[in-house]
């Protein structure tokens, strides 16, 4: 078989490569990045992400995090019940951010409402998200996910808080704080298949009611 | 026909000059072009006027146009600054600039209350609450008695309303939104800081400098 008429133009390692690629057989990303024409001053991607005006707070929450592993008898028994103003900002017709979604059809945050008891909630997002490869920091009502394995823009990181409506009905948010929208919305997929026994409404259900 | 142009070239009224815009807001001229651009597309996806109307301003926020909300309504109705059924433009730059980051607690706060204040009588009344916590709480499916209702209101009412008058002031607000930072996230859209990135003017940029000189 004849080579294509630009290899002669082209560097001979990167023509091995593109043989690798095209003719020989489908080399996989991770052996062209292993590859030595590749790795040659290449600048590994920094993913530069918005990130939620909170995050700040939630950040400065888990600095303290060492403290907290000692001080775990203080946790609180409930989370505070929300007063009728941060229950009114959690409406949907709030959410400006909305307007500006490029990312169609992929929502960077979802909730659900749970008639569990928080300590049941969040043990149960914490067995339901171990086993697909997330790291968990917990403090009182509020957790961060961290997925190990780094996805298509870095690794993805979850923030997940409990609210109480009333005392036998809570309403859990599950955020994406930084990573791909399409692999967040794979694990909310994941997570709500498990913690089926948990949810009382998904974000679904409340639209149908109307 | 002749040499008619074909692109629908929209009027730039003097009061929707992004320079002038740019002047009066935190955004610089580049961002209130990008500006245009998202406007240019909630505008347009219903009825293309130039305007951005109820169902577009529905539709851009709920994927669907049909849903209504009294929060989305609420918010609308202090978007369309002229009481005309509609947001132009300078209504629309005016009025995000508020969420911008870097605007002043102050002037976020003073919206906040706006926006609660439902029937615009300068205070935040007790009954206007329950209204929102039960739209919200229909909104989300969830089902509370009367009981728990008026418990929640009772919470926040023993918090904010000082003077225990029934009703929530300019002045009591403050003082309950300093104490409950939280509150305040819905009034700043980090979006805005990086406009441009989002939504690149360059096409823009072009077309109102011919529509303007």
């Amino acid at each position: 078989m004849q080579s294509p008429v630009y290899y002669a133009l082209v560097n001979p390692n990167l023509s091995i490569l593109m043989n690798m690629c095209f003719i020989f057989q489908r080399i996989t990303i991770p052996e062209i990045m292993k590859d030595e024409w590749f790795k040659k001053n290449y600048k590994p991607p920094v993913f530069y992400e918005k990130e939620d005006a909170d995050l700040d707070d939630v950040q400065a929450l888990f600095k303290d995090s060492e403290e907290y592993r000692v001080t775990e008898k203080k946790e609180e028994q409930q989370p505070t019940a929300m007063n009728a103003f941060e229950l009114i900002s959690m409406s949907r017709g709030l959410k400006l951010d909305n307007l500006f979604d490029v990312e169609q059809g992929f929502k960077r945050e979802t909730r659900f409402t749970s008639k569990c008891p928080a300590n049941e909630i969040i043990s149960k997002i914490v067995k339901a998200a171990k086993p697909l490869g997330f790291d968990i920091h917990k403090k009182n009502y509020k957790m961060r996910l961290e997925n190990v394995k780094a996805g298509r823009k870095g690794n993805l990181n979850v923030a997940t808080e409990i609210f109480q409506v009333a005392p036998s009905l809570h309403m859990v948010e599950v955020r994406k704080a930084k990573g791909d929208t399409l692999e967040f919305h794979m694990f909310c997929k994941n997570l709500s298949s498990s913690l089926e026994d948990v949810v009382w409404k998904t974000e679904e259900d409340m639209q149908e009611t109307k | 026909m002749g040499c008619l142009q074909s692109k629908h070239r929209r009027k730039v009224r003097a009061w929707e000059d992004p320079f002038v815009l740019a002047s009066q807001t935190a955004f610089s001229v580049s961002e209130v072009e990008a500006l245009f651009e998202l406007f240019k597309s909630i505008s347009s996806s219903v009825v293309d006027d130039g305007l951005i109307h109820k169902e577009e301003f529905q539709l851009a926020l709920f994927q669907n146009r049909k849903e209504e909300s009294l929060f989305a309504s609420r918010i609308f109705d202090l978007f369309d600054a002229k009481h005309r059924g509609s947001i132009d433009f300078g209504d629309f730059v005016r009025s995000l600039n508020v969420f911008h980051p870097n605007i002043p607690q102050e002037d976020k706060i003073e919206f906040s209350f706006k926006l609660y204040d439902l029937d615009s009588t300068g205070f935040i009344e007790r009954q206007e609450v329950r209204r929102m916590v039960v739209a919200l709480l229909r909104e989300s499916g969830m089902i509370l008695d009367d009981e728990s209702i008026e418990r929640i209101l009772d919470k926040t009412f023993s918090e904010v309303d000082v003077n225990r008058d029934g009703k929530i002031d300019k002045l009591e607000w403050q003082e309950f939104v300093s104490k409950n930072p939280s509150l305040l996230k819905i009034m700043t859209l980090p979006y805005l800081r990086d406009i441009t990135a989002t939504f690149p003017s360059f096409v823009f940029n072009s077309e109102l400098e011919e529509i303007v000189t």
